[in-house]
């Protein structure tokens, strides 16, 4: 009885969660963006997301003229669905509005060869093909050990240190894409400006400013203050209270 | 010398003091030298300076006396005295010099011959400084009784302003009725230093009567000056000196009785000035106050708003007011990238009477939009020091949406284009896209799967399975060796597989034993493929000794039959007949190893 109760709650919420997504899409369509945002930010507040949810939010913000929460939002729709050509697109038309013009220097080398290879799966991805690899090297491993063919126990051989190999591979690129995510952290700058220091106090000199819906990477942080670079490598202290992270 | 004349003996004294009486001018030392009354003068000050010699010269030359103004000389003045038998002569040349200007002035050397030789006066060094109030001294000119008849007076508006206010500089000659004045020089501007200064033009001197220390006077406003001070603190602000040509009556009357005037010259300074500028307050003051002070309207204006890929837009920034509108800059709009934005033009339109700047100045930019899309342009924030309230006033403008209608939206999004990289494209005649209908929605922060309990434990579990399997193939290969084990399991499988009806019946005495027999004629029918027909103990026992099986065996045999037959019509109890089926069992067992 406890459980129907608890799954009755749990179906019902879900329920209301899309009940106010479909709300807000028709405040969307009304023009009515505040409105819509609120009936968004309801979802979210009820520990629920998509990137769907974040996308439609950005929207409403871009429509209000407001960069860094469009910027914002975009961005944590792609960082659930990184390839969504939607995001990508409404993201540039907010990327417009901004006043910073950041440069983005291309990342060359080995070490971009490797990313863009492992940044083809999320980690998770990766981890269930380790797991299947895992599975089939077992196989592999039943009929090299049952077969009575020569060749086949040869070919079932080989595919077995095949397998090794690609769960090695996998699982390394699994690791190696996790830790970069856990090390790359953009966030957004959500002040209207921002000074960026070249230590972490005020007294220190500016080494630029930043406007609003500017995009930048977290490094270490001290106090109120967090080291960040930009997309062009330029780097620089900057209180943490004008940036909000994406993750 | 006058250790050689003791030396000398008293003969010749007599004839040499004729001697020395005789060239006594030429023994002595001739002195020209340049005396000046003090170094250090007030511009309206007067300085003496004497060309005393002690030998009688001629050909007098004077210096020029550059930076003065000879107001009276040159006077000449020879003495001549004997004290004592000693003559002593003194000629000097004097001169009365007024300083013209300011600053450090040399008087060059004068020159004169004495005795056919050119002597020459070191040049002297003269320090002028600004006007000085001058103690009223009844030597100085004492024939002029006009010194309390002039007066030139500074007015200021405002002793203590703040910095960027308008304060104005009113400089009036007070002069009386008795007087007449027909000439003025200005000797000294005053430098206005640390203020932004502005002179009104006054086109024509207008008599009007005032009041000097309460008493008539006509009074002629001679300068107006705007000062707006840059800097707090004490500021001076220097006297304004005036040379003035007057006509002053005297006591004489001419032949018709009207009272004569004497021409004369006179210097009037007002007194220097020291205003206290105080800073503008720091409470409330905004991080970008660009100093403007006074009293202002602050717009920002595009030419439109929706406009067509190409067109150009004008923006803009005017501050319209009271106040010093020449002395702040105007705030910068602050503008999307993707806007051209060229340098502003500038434009003032400000007059200055004497309540202070007024007008207009703005600052005019133009936008070209490169592409389609919505720019939004900051509202832009103007803040101004109320001097009436003694506030900061902060005007921000609305924000200002540009609308670029059509046009290119291709543009490299995250711009790169020095390494020619082109990221992104957004393809012409993309949209804004509209919102997503659909959406799954997940909980936050979802476990990750990778490292976590099932991860491991679904990548180890194949490779725990691997010894597993090993293990299993390997027992089932020995269980397979075992020869003999294996047969008495077979046999005991068999044994039972015929049993399995008597075990039934086992608590049916009757139908057990029919069972049992049964079940054992049907394992040797079974195993030796013998007939039912020929199923006598005889021949069972025969069959059975030539197929190499014991004889105790097979007598165990034939005794369980015939005691199965015997059993069934006799009384026994339950513990025989487990007894009789276990001996079953086992008799089954050796024939099935036995039997070959």
């Amino acid at each position: 009885m406890k459980n129907l109760v608890f799954i009755f709650l749990l179906v019902s919420q879900v329920f209301l969660a899309q009940n106010s997504f479909e709300k807000g899409n028709a405040l969307y369509q009304k023009g009515n963006y505040e409105e819509a945002i609120a009936a968004y930010e309801s979802i979210l507040n009820s520990k629920k997301e998509s990137a769907e949810l974040y996308f439609n939010l950005a929207n409403c913000y871009y429509k209000l003229n407001k960069v860094a929460p469009a910027i914002y939002n975009y961005e944590k729709a792609l960082v659930l669905n990184p390839k969504d050509s939607e995001i990508l697109n409404n993201l540039l038309f907010a990327h417009k509005m901004t006043i910073d013009e950041i440069k983005v220097v291309p990342k060359v080398g080995f070490a971009k060869l490797l990313r863009d290879f492992t940044g083809i799966f999320h980690y998770d991805t990766w981890a269930w093909i380790t797991v299947s690899f895992a599975g089939l090297f077992l196989l592999f491993f039943i009929g090299y050990y049952f077969s009575q063919l020569t060749l086949s126990k040869r070919i079932f051989f080989i595919g077995m240190f095949v397998l090794v190999f690609l769960i090695l591979m996998s699982t390394l690129a699994a690791l190696f894409e996790k830790s970069h995510d856990t090390n790359e952290r953009p966030a957004i700058v959500f002040a209207e400006i921002a000074q960026v220091k070249s230590e972490p106090k005020s007294s220190s000199s500016d080494v630029f400013v930043l406007h609003e819906g500017a995009k930048v990477y977290l490094h270490e942080s001290i106090e109120n203050w967090v080291k960040i670079e930009l997309t062009d490598g330029s780097e620089g202290w900057i209180e943490s209270n004008n940036v909000k992270s994406v993750k | 010398m006058n250790t050689k004349k003791k030396i000398l003996s008293t003969a010749m004294k007599k004839y040499l003091i004729l001697f020395l009486i005789s060239f006594h001018g030429l023994w002595a030392q001739v002195q020209f030298e340049a005396k000046v009354s003090k170094n250090t003068l007030g511009l309206n000050e007067r300085l003496r300076i004497d060309f005393t010699m002690n030998a009688d010269g001629d050909n007098f030359s004077p210096p020029l006396f550059e930076g003065f103004r000879i107001i009276a000389g040159p006077s000449q003045q020879v003495s001549q005295s004997w004290v004592n038998g000693r003559s002593s002569f003194n000629k000097s040349y004097s001169y009365f010099l007024l300083p013209t200007q300011k600053g450090a002035l040399i008087i060059k050397q004068a020159a004169v011959e004495i005795n056919g030789q050119i002597y020459k006066t070191n040049p002297i060094k003269i320090n002028v400084t600004a006007a000085v109030p001058q103690p009223r001294d009844p030597n100085e000119e004492p024939q002029i009784s006009a010194n309390d008849a002039i007066h030139l007076v500074a007015e200021i508006s405002k002793g203590n302003p703040y910095v960027n206010e308008p304060i104005t500089v009113v400089y009036k000659l007070y002069f009386s009725y008795n007087i007449g004045i027909t000439n003025w020089r200005e000797l000294n501007k005053p430098k206005y230093n640390d203020f932004w200064s502005q002179n009104i033009d006054i086109k024509q001197l207008v008599a009007e009567e005032g009041k000097y220390n309460g008493e008539k006077y006509r009074c002629v406003v001679l300068r107006k000056t705007v000062l707006y001070p840059q800097k707090s603190g004490k500021l001076e602000i220097e006297p304004l000196s005036l040379d003035i040509d007057v006509q002053v009556p005297t006591n004489r009357r001419n032949f018709f009785g009207q009272v004569q005037v004497v021409q004369d010259n006179k210097r009037v300074s007002a007194g220097s000035k020291t205003i206290t500028v105080k800073p503008l307050p720091e409470t409330g003051k905004p991080i970008d106050f660009s100093g403007a002070v006074g009293r202002f309207n602050f717009s920002v204006t595009p030419s439109k708003t929706s406009l067509k890929n190409g067109e150009s837009l004008d923006l803009k920034v005017v501050a319209s007011g009271t106040g010093n509108l020449k002395l702040f800059t105007l705030p910068k709009p602050v503008v999307p990238n993707s806007l051209e934005m060229y340098d502003a033009v500038h434009n003032e339109k400000v007059n200055t009477p004497l309540s202070g700047m007024n007008g207009q100045i703005s600052d005019s930019y133009t936008i070209i939009p490169q592409f389609k899309g919505k720019y939004p342009i900051k509202p832009m924030t103007f803040t101004y020091f109320d001097l009436s309230l003694g506030k900061y006033k902060t005007i921000t403008s609305p924000e200002i949406v540009i609308n670029v209608l059509d046009g290119p939206t291709t543009e490299n999004a995250t711009v790169a284009s020095n390494t020619g990289i082109t990221k992104m494209k957004v393809n012409a005649g993309e949209q804004f896209r509209f919102i997503k209908l659909k959406t799954t929605l997940a909980a936050f922060h979802k476990k990750d799967f990778l490292g976590s309990t099932l991860f491991y434990i679904l990548t180890f579990l194949p490779l725990l399975i691997i010894p597993i399997i090993v293990l299993l193939k390997k027992k089932k290969e020995a269980i397979d060796g075992d020869v003999a084990g294996n047969k008495i399991k077979l046999s005991n499988k068999l044994a039972k597989k015929f049993l399995s009806e008597a075990k039934q019946q086992i608590q049916n005495k009757e139908l057990f034993y029919i069972a049992l027999e049964k079940a054992m004629h049907n394992f040797l029918k079974a195993k030796l493929k013998i007939e039912t027909s020929d199923m006598s103990k005889d021949i069972i026992q025969e069959i059975l000794l030539s197929r190499n099986v014991k004889s105790e065996a097979v007598n165990n045999f034939i005794d369980l039959t015939k005691n199965c037959e015997f059993a069934r019509y006799a009384p026994s109890s339950s513990v025989a007949i487990q007894q009789d089926f276990d001996k079953a069992v086992s008799i089954i067992s050796e024939l099935e190893k036995q039997i070959s």
